[in-house]
Parts: C-alpha cells; sequence; structure tokens
C-alpha cells in the first residue's frame, strides 16, 4: 500500500461501531487504512461475517464511519451518490420497472433527457448481453440475467467506482462461472475502478489486480495480494492454485 | 380431457352450485324448511322477473343502479381520503403519532352503530348513507395503505439513493409503486364491506335500491322478497370484486405477471 499516485478512495483510521440491544458496543472494523487506486480490480476477501458488506457500505455512504473518514475522488464521502455505484447481493432491482426502466433510472433520475439517457441505457444492456430483454419485467429474468440488469443499472451512471456485494453469492455454480467472465470481459471492455467483496477464494483469485484479505471483526487487513495473472485466467492453472492455496493458509477460518 | 384440465376450476364451481341448489330445492319440498324459506326457483324466478315487474315503484335493474350509486360515491371519497391520510402516517412521523390512536379507536365501530348519530349530522337522505359507506371503507384503504409505505424494501431505498435520487423522486419511484398492490387490496376488501353495508344505509329511510328490498321484505313479511334481496347483492358483489381484479391484474402487472 505504499503506491501513492492516482488514489481514487482512501480509508483514514476509520473505525465502525454497531449498538446491538443485548451485546452493547460491537466493533465491525477497527482502525481500517486502505487505498484503492483508480482503474484496479480490488478484491476484499474474507471470512463470513467479518464485516466486507459494511466497508462497501461505508464507501456507498449508506453507513457512516463512527470514527475516521473515507475520501472518495478528494472528498470527504457523507451521503449516497451516483459517483459511487452498487450491486447488490439480491440485486435490488425495482420489480415494477422494465430492464430498460431500471437501467435508464439513474440518468432518469438526474435529469438527462429521454434520448439520451436511452441511448446510454442500451449501450449498458447491450455491453452486459440482455438485447432484446429490454422490455421484460425482472421477475421474467433468470438470476443471472438479473445480475447484468444491476451490473447495467450501476454502469448506466457512469460512477467512478463500481462496488460489487457478493454479487454473484445466490447464483449456482455453473452460472457462477459463466458471470466472472462476464464480470471480466465488461471491466475489460469499460475500465472502471471495481471494489468486489467476496468469501469465494477461487472467485478472489481469478477476478481481481489485487486481493485484501480481511480478518474478524473487528476487521481489518491481514494481507495484501498482488495478482500478475493474465486475463482471461485458468482456475487449473499452477500459479492460479498456488496462490489459492497460500492466500487459504492466511485467511481466518471460522465456522 | 384437455378442456376439462384448462377449466377446472370453472367446472367443479359450476357442479358444486348445481349441487346446492338441487339440495335447497329438495330440502323446501321434502322437509319442513319450506315452511320458512321459498324455493330456489321461486327465489330466482323472482329475481329475473323483477328485471321486468317492478317491485316496488323500480325494477331490479333501477334497484341495482341505484344502490351501486349510493355505494360507489361515498367509495370514491374513502378511497381518495383513505389513500391521502395512509400515506401521510405512513411518510411523516408526526401524521402517524397524531391519526393512528383515532383509526385504532373508530374502527371496530360497525357502520350500524353510527346510523343514529348520521341521521341527525346529515338527516335522512342521502348524505346520511353515503356517510355510513364512506366509514365502511375508509379506515381500511387508510391502513393498507399505511402498511404499504411501510413495506418499503430498504434495498431499494439504498439503490435509488445511489442512483442519485433525491428525496421527492425517492417518493414517487419506490415509495408509491410498492404502496400500489395494497392500496388495491385495500380497495379490494374496502369495496366489499361498502357493499355489505349497503343494507345498512337503506335502513335509514329510502323507497328503493337492493338494500330496500330486504328492509321492506321484513316489514310486510314477504320472504321471497327478502331472498331476492340477498341473491341480488351476492351477485351484484360478484361482480364488482370480479371487475376489481381484472383492472388490478392490469395496473399491477409487475406483481401478478410472476406469479
Amino acid at each position: 500500500m505504499s503506491e501513492n499516485k492516482n488514489v481514487l478512495i482512501e480509508f483514514r483510521h476509520v473505525d465502525k461501531e454497531f449498538d446491538k440491544p443485548e451485546e452493547g458496543m460491537y466493533k465491525v472494523v477497527g482502525d481500517l487504512n486502505i487505498q484503492v487506486r483508480e482503474n484496479e480490480f480490488l478484491v476484499l476477501f474474507g471470512p463470513g461475517q467479518c464485516g466486507k458488506s459494511t466497508i462497501l457500505n461505508m464507501i456507498a455512504g449508506f453507513e457512516m464511519p463512527t470514527a475516521g473518514e473515507i475520501i472518495c475522488d478528494g472528498k470527504a464521502v457523507d451521503r449516497p451518490g451516483p459517483e459511487r455505484g452498487m450491486v447488490f447481493q439480491n440485486t435490488a432491482l425495482f420489480p415494477w420497472l422494465t430492464v430498460m426502466g431500471n437501467v435508464e433510472y439513474g440518468p432518469k433520475m438526474q435529469g438527462v433527457k429521454k434520448e439520451e439517457r436511452r441511448r446510454r441505457a442500451q449501450k449498458y444492456i447491450d455491453l452486459v448481453g440482455l438485447q432484446g430483454f429490454e422490455n421484460s419485467f425482472p421477475v421474467k429474468l433468470s438470476g443471472g440475467m438479473q445480475q447484468r440488469v444491476g451490473i447495467a443499472r450501476a454502469y448506466c451512471n457512469e460512477p467512478l467506482v463500481m462496488l460489487l456485494d457478493e454479487p454473484f453469492g445466490h447464483l449456482d455454480a455453473q452460472t457462477r462461472y459463466l458471470m466472472q467472465d462476464e464480470l471480466t470481459r465488461i471491466w475489460q471492455a469499460e475500465k472502471r475502478t471495481v471494489i468486489f467483496v467476496t468469501n469465494n477464494i477461487e472467485e478472489a483469485v481469478y477476478l481481481a489486480d489485487r486481493i485484501l484479505v480481511l480478518r474478524n471483526c473487528p476487521t481489518g487487513v491481514k494481507a495484501e495480494y498482488e495478482i500478475n495473472l493474465p486475463r482471461p485466467r485458468n482456475y487449473t492453472d499452477p500459479e492460479f492454485l498456488r496462490l489459492r492455496r497460500e492466500i487459504d493458509a492466511v485467511v481466518d477460518h471460522t465456522l | 380431457m384437455r378442456a376439462y384440465e384448462k377449466n377446472k376450476r370453472l367446472i367443479l364451481g359450476a357442479v358444486g352450485i348445481f349441487i346446492f341448489l338441487c339440495i335447497w330445492y329438495a330440502a323446501t319440498k321434502l322437509t319442513s324448511l319450506g315452511k320458512v324459506m321459498p324455493d330456489p326457483v321461486t327465489v330466482f324466478g323472482g329475481f329475473f322477473h323483477a328485471f321486468i315487474q317492478p317491485i316496488g315503484t323500480r325494477t331490479m335493474t333501477m334497484h341495482i343502479l341505484i344502490s351501486l350509486r349510493r355505494m360507489l360515491i361515498p367509495y370514491v371519497f374513502g378511497g381518495f381520503f383513505g389513500v391521502l391520510v395512509g400515506v401521510l402516517m405512513g411518510w411523516y412521523k408526526a401524521a402517524d403519532a397524531i391519526f393512528m390512536p383515532y383509526i385504532q379507536m373508530l374502527r371496530p365501530i360497525p357502520p350500524i352503530a353510527w346510523i343514529p348519530l348520521s341521521i341527525i349530522w346529515f338527516g335522512f337522505d342521502e348524505g346520511s348513507k353515503y356517510f355510513l359507506i364512506f366509514l365502511a371503507c375508509f379506515f381500511t384503504i387508510a391502513l393498507t395503505t399505511y402498511n404499504g409505505v411501510h413495506s418499503v424494501d430498504e434495498t431499494l431505498v439504498r439503490a435509488s439513493k445511489m442512483l442519485g435520487a433525491n428525496d421527492r423522486q425517492l417518493f414517487l419511484t419506490i415509495v408509491l409503486p410498492t404502496t400500489v398492490p395494497y392500496i388495491f387490496s385495500g380497495l379490494q376488501v374496502a369495496l366489499g364491506s361498502a357493499w355489505a353495508t349497503i343494507v345498512a344505509a337503506e335502513m335509514i329511510r329510502s323507497s328503493e335500491g337492493v338494500g330496500w328490498l330486504i328492509v321492506r321484505g321484513q316489514d310486510v313479511g314477504n320472504m321471497t322478497q327478502i331472498m331476492i334481496g340477498i341473491v341480488a347483492i351476492a351477485l351484484t358483489g360478484l361482480l364488482i370484486t370480479t371487475l376489481m381484479r381484472v383492472l388490478e391484474s392490469k395496473l399491477c402487472a409487475w406483481t401478478v405477471r410472476g406469479k
């Protein structure tokens, strides 16, 4: 984390505590210092319930740090905003809107003219491979297709950073592999800073430029790995497997 | 056979009604039930005959239309104010604190209990009838709307804010659409109770309407007319709730289509 140029997001001594009714204050994040570089694919990897999603929610502005601050593009984060796009684990698509309606929602809220936002939405619908489904309602789509809509919707606001919170966690294994390939392809076509949260080590090594391994609560960075394997990656490549074993040995295993 | 599979529900329903009518007919002819209840042929015959031959001063068509009008005017008002108050209570905590106790207190009072007061306040004419029916639907619609506003999915709110919506846009694009199916189920239930209250409303002096058929039948001891009134309320009720359901499936396609 010594590299200082082109830092897009920075955590400065961030603490996060939740007030649990029975246990009192519960510290989820303790003195976290992270720097996220522009256009890198950063994976936050850690055991379940370790506070990964809380970190993402703080960048998104859904939750505020108890102490310290988060700087995004030179400004302290104090609320949600369109420059930080989120893809939710449960998709969070608007069920009463069609695919087109969901994808163009962001530009529409910001008053982009209909013709312009339709053109933009169409571009991202095409990018995620959903052409022909513009007028379908989300309930009609499979889980993988729904998450493609979620990705297109976040992309359509042309955010500085994409936050993905275990986006493929609910998908079956086959679809998950497919979506990992698709996400790599989309990211290579439309470079953005991506912060991707997962508890799946294979997914982490497959996608990341850099992996931050997080420890159990209160969470912080336990180890950091640069993944320099060429894309598309191969799950059975010896170097891939070696990295996988190495990271697996570091992570806190919990039941 | 395939036609049967497709229309199974309809066919079974029709067979069920036919069997019920047969039992009703047999019971009135073969047992002493006949002394206190007319048989179905007399009732339905009388019902359809009333479309040509007036009961009182009106034909059946007019009785039904007059009652429908009596119900629909206060129903529209009840719907409008119910949704308004429900949204206000759901969105503003202060409105919730102020209105909720009244709604919880007044809702359990049956419309019929308001008859004496409504006559004093609104007289014997249409006003008091409207008032009763308004009460029958207002509370239901207000409460279901309120529940709808409260059922908004927090992650959809987050998604909306993340995409750049302000508070007004959040309300219009997330809270209202979430609430619409709730409003519809409230309107559906309220339509049933408003129609069911028509008898109580027409107990206040009236000279026409399906409720009047029953009240008048009781006054003169005409059992058949009472039954005709019940049939008229039942069939009209079935018709309007079915129409409402069709309307709902058209307007809330996103919830219905998935099923």
